[in-house]
């Protein structure tokens, strides 16, 4: 394997000042920061942001901002306020939030924030050579001026604090979740470091505290007539449709762009939505799923780990099994839940559901993965065998479905099948691309056409929940028009505009529902299962693993 | 860290046509203008921080903004009191064109 050595580079740079502070809160969301380019900010971000601004306005001395840096030193920084009192250089610092309360109930520094201030005292001394006494920090939300004398200790905390942060830096090493678990329920990280789920694989009994944001409810546009455009407008999208008013939208609420058939993009457009993490993703008129705009920044080493630990076969065996199950006990619940209401229960029906049992008993002694790959075509072939029994009598004989087709489908059941796959990916797709993963390294599926095999491995676990319970049960609701929403020439069958519409609408709902996770014990809807799972999925090849693909319908 | 998303309700008097401009173009991008200097933007505390970080740059001491947060319930009874159009509800979490 090849070793990429950053050791060269990593010496050279300096250090921020606020990310020496971020070290010192904890050493994974320093590593998080610097390392893997994962930046958040949360409120507290911004609500110190604006004080600063409003402080600037308040004040009546000259506001002084300096750009420091100091390569001897290790170090640069912004500081925010330098003042001379007495003869004194004196930096400022201004927080939010309260100070430390020492055992006399004295307010004392933070002991971050007084490694910061510190920090920037040491790097005034180095850059302007002018000698610091003290660094002084203001606690707005209590009101007081905690005073931190600079002294040989000190210049020896930062000194020490500068070489482990940098040392941190160049490994390629994620450092393990915080014991002090008060600190991640203030982290603007703790949706992408996932504290609590990572303590939860250390120690089943572990209650996890919800830290993953419930749900992301940022539209996602589908732009199905060919015809249309969609471009920029101050921070808007504007949507140009033939003969349709013109829909314009706030960027913040999108949060992905799908682009049907032939609909434009401009490239402003484009840049806007890559620079505020929007999904841009394409599928074609006949609903193939084309491809996606991949907006990753930074991210390699989460990369690298992916490589890492993808190239070792029985990691991905592992991984494979455990795929192969998850989805093998959804489609064997499905069908149970099929079994419901009926009596007598077809015979087929009871059978499948019996010998797909014991064929998922083998997946785990599976010695290799073509093993695995005979194992699940088994059950594929037991599932689709069965799931015709599932649809209702009353359903016209044209939506009845025999058997699994595709490329082209060749009867309606399997038209939405396939449209529904396609879905699938694009949101599997997005989700990799959010999490920052390589989509064309998989574990299980062997790359052979352009689709993305960690796509499609990922894509397992959601056929059933979404894809699948969502097209039987509005073909048993009687919501499809067997002419107006299919089109039919010679063998192929499409949806029709009417078709892939209502399909979209009932898709879209679907994921919108909630599920409760049967490890994590929390629920989230299917929007932020699809992101979460990739997430336990990367923990798997970091030393947290054992939470993926446990999602099974019951 | 569950990101909780509110109604506001943001109102701002503006003296300067150049500022006026940038704060609508920036408030156009977190929400829907319902009048003239009037608009209501479904934020989280993130969001809402942001934006007030963002306008707090654009507006000096002439300027007036108000910005208020709004229950359920204020928001079932903005239904109510008012016209239909001045609180259109169709929210969805995809848009079909």
């Amino acid at each position: 394997m090849m070793v990429i050595t950053n050791d060269s580079i990593a010496q050279q740079a300096t250090l921020r000042v606020s990310a020496l502070h971020a070290f010192a809160y904890c050493p994974r969301l320093f590593y998080l920061e610097e390392v893997e380019e994962l930046y958040t900010q949360d409120a507290a971000v911004f609500a110190g942001r604006r004080l600063h601004v409003e402080l600037e306005k308040q004040e009546d001395e000259a506001w002084e901002e300096l750009f420091l840096e100091s390569e001897e030193l290790g170090l640069r920084g912004r500081v925010d306020a330098l003042r001379t009192r007495d003869g004194n250089t004196i930096p400022y610092e201004h927080k939010r939030g309260r100070s430390h309360r020492d055992e006399h109930n004295q307010p004392q520094a933070w002991e971050s924030d007084r490694l910061q201030i510190l920090a920037y005292a040491c790097l005034i001394e180095t850059v302007l050579q002018v000698p610091v006494a003290e660094g002084r920090i203001r606690y707005h939300a209590d009101n007081v001026l905690v005073h931190v004398p600079l002294n040989e200790a000190g210049r020896q905390t930062v000194q020490t604090a500068i070489a482990q942060a940098r040392s941190l830096r160049a490994s390629l090493y994620r450092p393990p979740v915080t014991e002090n678990e008060r600190l991640c329920a203030r982290c603007s990280l703790s949706s992408v470091c996932l504290p609590e789920e990572a303590r939860l694989a250390h120690d089943r009994e572990w209650q996890p505290v919800r830290l993953f944001p419930q749900d992301d409810d940022r539209q996602i546009i589908h732009v199905l007539e060919p015809g249309s455009s969609v471009g920029r407008t101050g921070d808007q999208l504007k949507i140009t449709r033939r003969n349709q008013p013109i829909e314009k939208i706030p960027i913040r609420q999108i949060g992905q762009v799908v682009l049907h058939s032939f609909s434009q993009i401009s490239t402003q457009a484009l840049h806007f939505c890559s620079e505020q993490g929007i999904g841009v993703h394409f599928i074609s008129g006949g609903g193939r799923y084309l491809g996606s705009f991949d907006n990753r920044h930074g991210s390699i080493q989460r990369r690298i780990r992916q490589y890492g630990a993808l190239s070792q076969p029985e990691t991905c065996l592992e991984l494979a099994r455990q795929l192969v199950i998850c989805r093998g006990q959804g489609q064997r619940k499905f069908l149970m839940r099929g079994q419901r209401g009926k009596d007598p229960v077809p015979e087929a029906l009871q059978q499948a559901i019996h010998q797909m049992k014991a064929t998922l008993k083998q997946v785990n002694k599976a010695p290799a993965l073509e093993t695995l790959l005979g194992l699940e075509g088994n059950l594929a072939a037991l599932y689709f065998g069965a799931l015709p029994h599932l649809i209702g009598d009353q359903v016209d004989p044209l939506l009845q479905f025999d058997g699994r087709n595709r490329r082209p489908p060749r009867d309606r059941f399997n038209a939405l099948l396939s449209f529904g796959y396609a879905l699938l990916l694009k949101d599997v797709m997005n989700s990799i691309l959010t999490v920052g993963l390589e989509p064309a390294l998989g574990f299980y599926h062997q790359p052979r056409t352009q689709a993305p095999p960690l796509a499609l491995d990922l894509m397992e676990i959601f056929r059933v929940p979404l894809v699948d319970m969502t097209a039987m049960a509005s073909i048993n609701r009687g919501q499809w028009e067997v002419q107006a929403d299919f089109e039919v020439r010679g063998v192929q069958v499409w949806l029709s505009d009417t078709g892939r519409r209502k399909f979209v609408d009932l898709y879209e709902r679907r994921k919108a529902e909630s599920w409760k996770h049967p490890v994590t014990g929390y629920s989230l809807t299917y929007r932020r299962l699809l992101e979460l799972e990739v997430r336990l999925l990367e923990k798997e090849w970091s030393g947290e693993g054992g939470l993926f693909g446990q999602l099974v319908i019951r | 860290m569950a990101e909780a998303k509110h109604w506001y309700i943001i109102a701002y008097d503006i003296r300067c046509p150049k500022r006026w401009r940038r704060a609508y173009k920036l408030l156009q991008g977190y929400g829907e203008s319902l009048q003239y200097s009037i608009f209501r933007c479904w934020l989280s505390q993130r969001d809402r921080e942001k934006l007030r970080w963002e306008l707090e740059k654009i507006l000096t001491e002439d300027d007036r903004l108000l910005l208020t947060g709004l229950c359920n319930r204020c928001v079932e009874r903005m239904q109510h009191c008012n016209r239909p159009e001045s609180w259109p509800t169709d929210e969805e979490g995809h848009r079909i064109l």
